[in-house]
């Protein structure tokens, strides 16, 4: 009976999880064009040439780039966010869904949003910092900062995009564990006279430690997977300089159908997830020793 | 207890029942085989007011020989997945659409039938109708496997109103279009106007559209090319492309009569009267149609370079392989009917690829076409490489980079030239 009661997702779970793991792996040791009536096999040949495509180099530096940009800065919002809302202001609730309406929007809905803020011509950025500008009196005419055409500007915007988007997330998972610190633990570091920052250092940053290790590395094994902002924004462009991993094998899977190679990406990138999971495990399994 | 455990067995069941059906219905069914017979299967990506153009046609078709048609039309952005999904795993159309430049890539792994026995058995069809720089498009190794339906080159659109202001006009004071670099140059220049004095221009005289498909006008208008003549070699770094490229860089940064690609929706300022002058297809036609107090006219691209070339596409009409016979007939009289229509077809913003209709009093009367279509002749496409799709995004990005001056052209050109090199290598 009981196999009954777990048949739903197993069956689910081994149609649309299990069978494509296993079917990609076999699919990246061949030359697979979805056309191609013959799919020879090649062995490792696709990781090899991996190795030396410069691409996939420039789509895992970037890939990197944007974790470095989104996952300490998120998290230090989100924690700000949880930190504000603790005080117990009046109207939290509000706050609380202002902050947290962001995550329920679809990557594709956040990204058709932010297109019209960060518009060169147009935007609604460039609108305030023009004049911003003008009320400063600075010097110089204002040049439009062109957010998602440039190489050094692209990236950036795109993690503060997604910054604004998935900060509310976290924030819940540190409001909760902010209210499960016991207010003694407060009282009497105040006794004994340890101020604000003492106190914060001290006794709430420890005793946070299981959700900010949390937080951390599902926002690394998240952004690592970042796909949808430069599918929508940039395409990969100006010049690869948003060009990430998730993005490099979506064109190479499903633009070019090439699927062998695709999913020695997918591969690739399966195990680094897997080092980072690994990771998650180590870090949270050193906690319960404590 | 027992009800309530009986209960959730009960449902869980009908849960499975409903999962298992829903994975029958994702599996791939045998479409093609269970049709009638009489019906054809129409797939194409005409989703703008060329979609209501070809329903017409269709109709007009179903009426007169009674043969049913069911016609699909799925957006371009994921037409290509569904087309290449369906001819590799069953429920592949009858007849679809494929653009000239994927030709190549998809007759290389046999997906088409080629269409040579059809065209031969069909008397009252004459090939050389058609002109043959474009029939020729519709072939692959010798064998023709697309029928092409029109042909949509770029052309020069400009607004009639501020050229008039600009004083840019004939003896007869009619607005005159630009036909030489120099004649553009000038244009270019007067039809540039900063009206509020920040510095900043807000009248354009120019405004690149389409980076791509402008730009492989310019590099064949100066000799240029992006693989060699063998489809083996990249030669888009070389001299005559590097200096089609500078010159692209010179109007926006040289003599700033354009303005930098980005963040500046060109075609929506040509529209709105922004923008003078802008080199785009002869799709973009219904577009400006719609907007409401624009004057405009259509001409051929100046020449910008020594040779007459302008970027072009085609629609080829195309049918899979293993069709029966019978269906290969009843597909056929259908393309040949579209083909024989494709005046029709041009209403909507297209321009006919039968020198019998392109001489019809009625195909004169559409101006933009026929100003369009003067170009014909000289029409480029991309090139003809089953790798056409792959190589894309290397030259997209070179353009990009240069007309942002984030690289030079050399640079950029060198760049996209050696991993193009690459794939092309690559067995």
């Amino acid at each position: 009976m009981g196999y009954l009661f777990i048949a739903p997702y197993v069956v689910l779970f081994v149609a649309f999880v299990l069978v494509p793991v296993v079917w990609g792996f076999f699919i990246s040791l061949h030359n697979w064009h979805v056309l191609g009536e013959q799919k020879p096999f090649v062995g490792f040949a696709n990781y090899r040439a991996l190795l030396r495509d410069d691409l996939f180099g420039i789509a895992l530096i970037n890939t990197g780039y944007f974790a470095l940009l989104t996952v300490l800065p998120g998290n230090a919002v989100s924690l700000l966010l949880a930190l504000g809302l603790n005080a117990r202001i009046r109207g939290e609730d509000v706050y609380k869904a202002i902050f947290y309406l962001p995550v329920i929007l679809s990557v594709a809905v956040v990204a058709i949003i932010w297109r019209w803020m960060y518009s060169t011509e147009f935007g609604l950025l460039n609108y305030y910092l023009k004049a911003l500008w003008h009320f400063l009196h600075l010097p110089d005419e204002f040049q439009p900062v062109p957010w998602l055409n440039s190489p050094q500007t692209a990236m950036p915007s795109l993690a503060l995009m997604s910054i604004w988007w998935g900060a509310g997330g976290n924030m819940l998972i540190y409001l909760a564990g902010l209210r499960g610190i016991p207010e003694e633990y407060y009282e009497a570091a105040r006794i004994d006279g340890a101020g604000t920052w003492g106190r914060f250092w001290h006794i709430t940053l420890p005793l946070l430690k299981p959700s900010l290790l949390f937080c951390l590395v599902m926002s690394l094994i998240g952004s690592s997977q970042v796909f949808g902002q430069s599918y929508i924004l940039t395409g990969g462009g100006p010049h690869y300089s948003t060009l990430t991993v998730v993005l490099y094998m979506y064109q190479t899977g499903f633009s070019l159908y090439r699927m062998g190679y695709a999913c020695a990406v997918a591969y690739v990138m399966f195990v680094i997830v897997l080092g980072l999971t690994l990771l998650q495990f180590r870090l949270l399994s050193t906690r319960r020793e404590e | 207890m027992h009800h309530v455990v009986g209960g959730f067995t009960l449902r869980s069941i009908i849960f499975l029942c409903l999962v298992s059906l829903l994975l029958v219905s994702c599996s791939p069914g045998k479409h093609s085989g269970n049709v009638a017979s009489a019906e054809i299967r129409f797939w194409n990506g005409f989703t703008g007011p060329d979609g209501a153009t070809m329903e017409k046609i269709v109709k007009q078709f179903e009426r007169e020989t009674g043969i049913r048609v069911k016609m699909q039309i799925i957006p371009w952005s994921t037409y290509y997945d569904k087309l290449v999904l369906s001819l590799a795993y069953g429920g592949a159309p009858d007849v679809f659409i494929c653009h000239a430049n994927r030709i190549a890539e998809f007759a290389r792994y046999g997906v088409f039938r080629p269409l040579d026995d059809l065209i031969e058995a069909d008397k009252g069809f004459t090939p050389s109708d058609f002109l043959p720089n474009i029939w020729k498009a519709g072939q692959y190794e010798g064998k023709q496997v697309g029928l092409p339906l029109d042909c949509h080159p770029q052309g020069l659109y400009y607004n009639l109103r501020l050229f008039r202001e600009a004083g840019i006009v004939d003896a007869q004071g009619n607005p005159k279009p630009p036909a030489t670099w120099e004649e553009f140059l000038d244009a270019a220049r007067r039809l540039t106007k900063d009206k509020d004095g920040d510095g900043r221009p807000d009248q354009w005289g120019f405004a690149f559209t389409w980076l791509r498909t402008n730009w492989i006008t310019f590099i064949s208008q100066h000799g240029g090319s992006i693989l060699s003549p063998d489809l083996k070699r990249a030669t888009l770094a070389e001299p005559p492309a590097v200096r089609a490229t500078q010159q692209m860089c010179d109007i926006i940064s040289r003599y700033r009569v354009a303005p930098k690609p980005e963040g500046f929706d060109s075609w929506m300022g040509f529209r709105q009267g922004r923008v003078a002058m802008a080199i785009e297809g002869i799709y973009m036609l219904s577009s400006v149609e719609e907007q409401k107090g624009l004057e405009y006219a259509g001409a051929p691209v100046p020449s910008f370079g020594p040779r007459r070339a302008v970027w072009g596409g085609s629609h080829m009409l195309c049918t899979p392989k293993n069709l029966s016979p019978e269906r290969a007939q009843l597909v056929w009289r259908f393309m040949r009917y579209l083909s024989d229509h494709s005046l029709d077809w041009a209403e909507g913003g297209q321009i006919p690829v039968r020198r019998s209709l392109l001489s019809q009093p009625r195909f004169r009367r559409m101006r933009v076409q026929y100003a369009f279509a003067q170009q014909l002749p000289y029409v480029v496409f991309e090139p003809a490489s089953h790798k056409a799709t792959e190589i894309m995004p290397f030259y997209d990005a070179a353009i990009e980079a240069a007309l942002l001056g984030i690289k030079s052209p050399q640079d950029a050109l060198n760049e996209a030239a050696r991993r193009i090199q690459q794939v092309l290598d690559r067995p």
